[in-house]
């Protein structure tokens, strides 16, 4: 099929203003913030997708992926357009991203039975202040926040800044609606547990695209006490202490909403006006008065119990104040566009890695001493760092944070900088039995591990992928590595 | 169209460390950079390549045999072809020697037009490339902030000169001796990704005295009639950093600060 009968095909099916073929649109659709560089220079070089369709409800869904997998048309399903990792980036010459924006109605809010239903444009902010209205919160806070919606905030299994009493996406999705290539609609029931078999939600949450269409979403949601909040901030000597003050907060079964350790130069971003120089240990306790407190209590008493590395208390509205002001907007994610095509630099990248409580130092260091000795680049770098931001009981993630100047033509700026430091961080951490991705989902840079990241399990990844999306047409490159993708990798 | 580029390795002078006790620089581990005026006169002579493909370039340098990697660097950013002019006898050179040694090896060399920078950052004397234009009795102009590029691949380039209060247009014909400012903002092109490996080896020639055949009383110290007659350190005073916070006391500590140098009036 032609370009131009794709088009005279989409007219048919949907209305005018449904099918989107501006140019601009179509560049800016064509990759995503993993090429934020050269996005902003004008000088990407993948193909432009065909054209960026709006539908209204699932029977348009349902439609659109049925003409796809007939014509084997790739399908970009989009919403929010926050994606860091390559997810939205466009392969292939044929080429449809389905955008979620018209799929904005949030349906159900359902204060008795705990959870709120809407469907998959639907912004993270915007059912956010609704549930604000009523006392209640999504407990779902991703840095994107502003701007994320719930269809790409399922898909790439993303997490918040408050997961340590929240959790991830995963642990919010109560149920769902996804379309799959064939056209098939399922809908997954919302009910509080059940042992029917294999959880099913997990073939849709996490599926960065490759297997269906998520249309709507219910989730939990929360009662919001933001009076009992609690705010904690410390110095620290250095990030194994900080690590394991974290872990002795979490091995007591203390659930702090937030609790994260910063190196001493990511310290310096975030908190250049106290670090002093130092790793930074916060924390914030929330919940019920008697909750937040005793959280507050646990949380105390493993600072005091490893005290020979903690350098100081900090005054807590310094975290507070930090905290109001930590998400990015539009605004910022404008502004640094700006930035780049202005005075060609831009706010730098983040790899995010896990492993157990016994692992992670080891990850931090290698990664830190590997780029230091074996980065070609190194003598760019301006910053490089990491912070630990997301616990569990078992352990922990790592943030890697590395900013450059940058010393390269736009279009070769991914492959100097971000996806040689992202292969170290990637190695060092498969290397030691820790998981390459903690929650941006792998996208089409990170694809190439994908068969190391799950090993022998790969072959249920691999079986999803045959049966759901027998003809490839959904997020070409995504989680599974394509060779016909490999000259925009490398 | 043949554009010759001649360029200078010049020490970072961003990189100097200042010892104030023995007030000093601090030269060890100062890193080298192409000189800022010469990497705009290149920057330009490769943006025409570019568009008119035929354009042949030629980097040339007058250096020890250190510089070797930088000029492969020069050539990765796809000129054609690097000289560089090394010899211990060279060492020592003031600027009318270096103009001899540069000139000489121009006369053997085709050329339609030489671009250079104005000044260097370690020197700054601005003679060479005046010195050069001389000795090859070429139509030379320094301090070009444009040069309009239809007029210079026809041949007659137009080239605009600020001046002080005003802009000066000129129209020059080849062969001639452009000299560029860095305030031109031509900028050097990196090295592609697909290139930062690649073997130019061949590109390069590397030519001493035999080549050039110079009378060795003209080249080095003995060749260079200028003489030093006195050199004395410019000295300067450790200023302790003042940090402020964000707060009414630090805004009043940088607001006076800056109205006592005359920033704010």
């Amino acid at each position: 099929m032609t370009k131009e009968q794709i088009l005279d095909k989409l007219n048919d099916m949907l209305t005018a203003d449904q099918v989107n073929t501006d140019a601009d649109d179509l560049y800016d659709a064509s990759a995503d913030r993993y090429k934020k560089y050269a996005k902003a220079k004008k000088v990407l070089d993948n193909p432009l997708p065909t054209a960026i369709v709006y539908p209204k409800n699932t029977d348009e869904v349902k439609e659109l992926l049925m003409f796809c997998n007939e014509e084997k048309i790739n399908v970009i399903p989009r919403s929010g357009k926050t994606a860091t990792e390559g997810g939205l980036e466009n392969w292939k010459e044929l080429s449809l991203v389905i955008d979620g924006k018209n799929l904005n109605r949030i349906l159900k809010i359902d204060t008795y039975n705990m959870q709120a239903t809407v469907q998959s444009g639907v912004p993270l902010q915007q059912l956010e202040d609704e549930l604000r209205k009523l006392g209640y919160t999504t407990g779902h806070s991703p840095q994107s926040k502003p701007v994320a919606q719930y269809g790409g905030l399922v898909s790439t299994r993303s997490i918040g800044q408050f997961s340590t009493l929240y959790g991830g996406i995963e642990d919010m999705v109560v149920g769902l609606e996804c379309v799959f290539p064939d056209g098939h609609v399922c809908r997954i029931k919302n009910v509080p547990r059940r042992a029917g078999g294999p959880d099913i939600r997990h073939i849709a949450i996490g599926n960065e695209g490759t297997l269906c269409y998520i249309t709507e979403v219910t989730v939990k949601i929360f009662k919001y006490f933001p009076e009992n909040n609690l705010f904690y901030g410390y110095l620290i000597k250095d990030v194994p202490t900080g690590i394991k003050v974290l872990r002795e907060v979490f091995v007591n079964g203390y659930r702090p909403s937030v609790a994260r350790v910063y190196s001493e130069e990511d310290a310096h971003q975030h908190f250049y006006h106290f670090h002093e120089g130092k790793c930074v240990l916060i924390f914030m306790a929330e919940g019920v008065k008697p909750i937040a407190d005793a959280c507050g209590q646990g949380i105390e008493e493993a600072v005091e119990k490893f005290k020979d590395g903690i350098i100081k208390k900090v005054d807590s509205s310094l975290i507070e104040d930090w905290f109001n002001h930590l998400n990015w907007s539009q605004k910022d994610i404008d502004d640094e566009v700006q930035e780049m095509i202005n005075n060609d630099r831009h706010s730098g990248y983040t790899t995010e890695i896990s492993a157990d409580w016994e692992t992670i130092p080891q990850i931090y260091e290698n990664v830190i001493h590997r780029i230091r000795t074996e980065f070609k680049q190194a003598d760019d770098l301006i910053m490089l760092g990491g912070h630990s931001s997301h616990s569990y009981l078992n352990g922990t993630n790592m943030y890697f944070v590395y900013q450059y100047n940058i010393n390269c033509e736009p279009e070769d700026e991914f492959r100097m900088y971000h996806h040689p430091i992202q292969t170290i961080i990637v190695e060092e951490t498969l290397k030691l039995g820790g998981s390459m991705c903690h929650h941006h989902g792998i996208g089409k840079y990170r694809n190439q591990w994908t068969k190391e990241e799950h090993g022998s399990a790969y072959y249920m990844l691999e079986k999803l992928k045959e049966t759901f999306d027998p003809n490839g047409i959904m997020s070409f490159g995504n989680i599974f590595y394509q060779e016909e993708g490999a000259k925009f990798q490398k | 169209m043949k554009i010759i580029c001649l360029l200078k390795f010049v020490p970072d002078v961003d990189s100097f460390e200042y010892d104030y006790e023995k007030n000093v620089l601090v030269r060890e581990n100062v890193k080298q950079l192409l000189n800022p005026d010469d990497a705009c006169a290149l920057g330009f002579a490769l943006r025409l390549k570019k568009t008119n493909p035929d354009i042949e370039i030629e980097a040339v340098t007058m250096a020890p045999h250190s510089v070797r990697k930088f000029m492969e660097d020069i050539l990765r950013r796809r000129v054609d072809k690097g000289t560089l002019i090394s010899d211990p006898l060279f060492a020592g050179s003031d600027t009318l020697s270096t103009s001899l040694i540069l000139g000489t090896y121009l006369k053997q060399t085709p050329y339609d037009v030489i671009l250079t920078g104005s000044q260097t950052l370690d020197g700054d004397t601005a003679q060479v490339p005046a010195q050069i234009a001389e000795f090859l009795r070429v139509s030379y102009i320094s301090g070009i902030t444009k040069i309009d590029e239809q007029s210079f691949l026809q041949g007659s380039p137009q080239v605009e000169v600020d001046t002080e209060n005003h802009t000066d247009i000129y129209e020059l014909t080849f062969p001639s001796l452009l000299a560029v400012r860095r305030e031109s903002k031509y900028r050097l092109p990196f090295v592609r990704f697909a290139d930062l490996e690649s073997d130019v080896s061949e590109q390069l020639q590397i030519i001493d005295n035999h080549t050039l055949n110079i009378p060795p009383d003209k080249i080095g110290l003995k060749g260079s009639p200028t003489r030093v007659i006195k050199t004395y350190p410019q000295t300067y005073e450790y200023k302790e950093k003042i940090i402020v916070q964000n707060d009414a006391e630090g805004i009043e500590t940088v607001y006076c600060f800056l109205k006592e140098k005359g920033y704010i009036k």
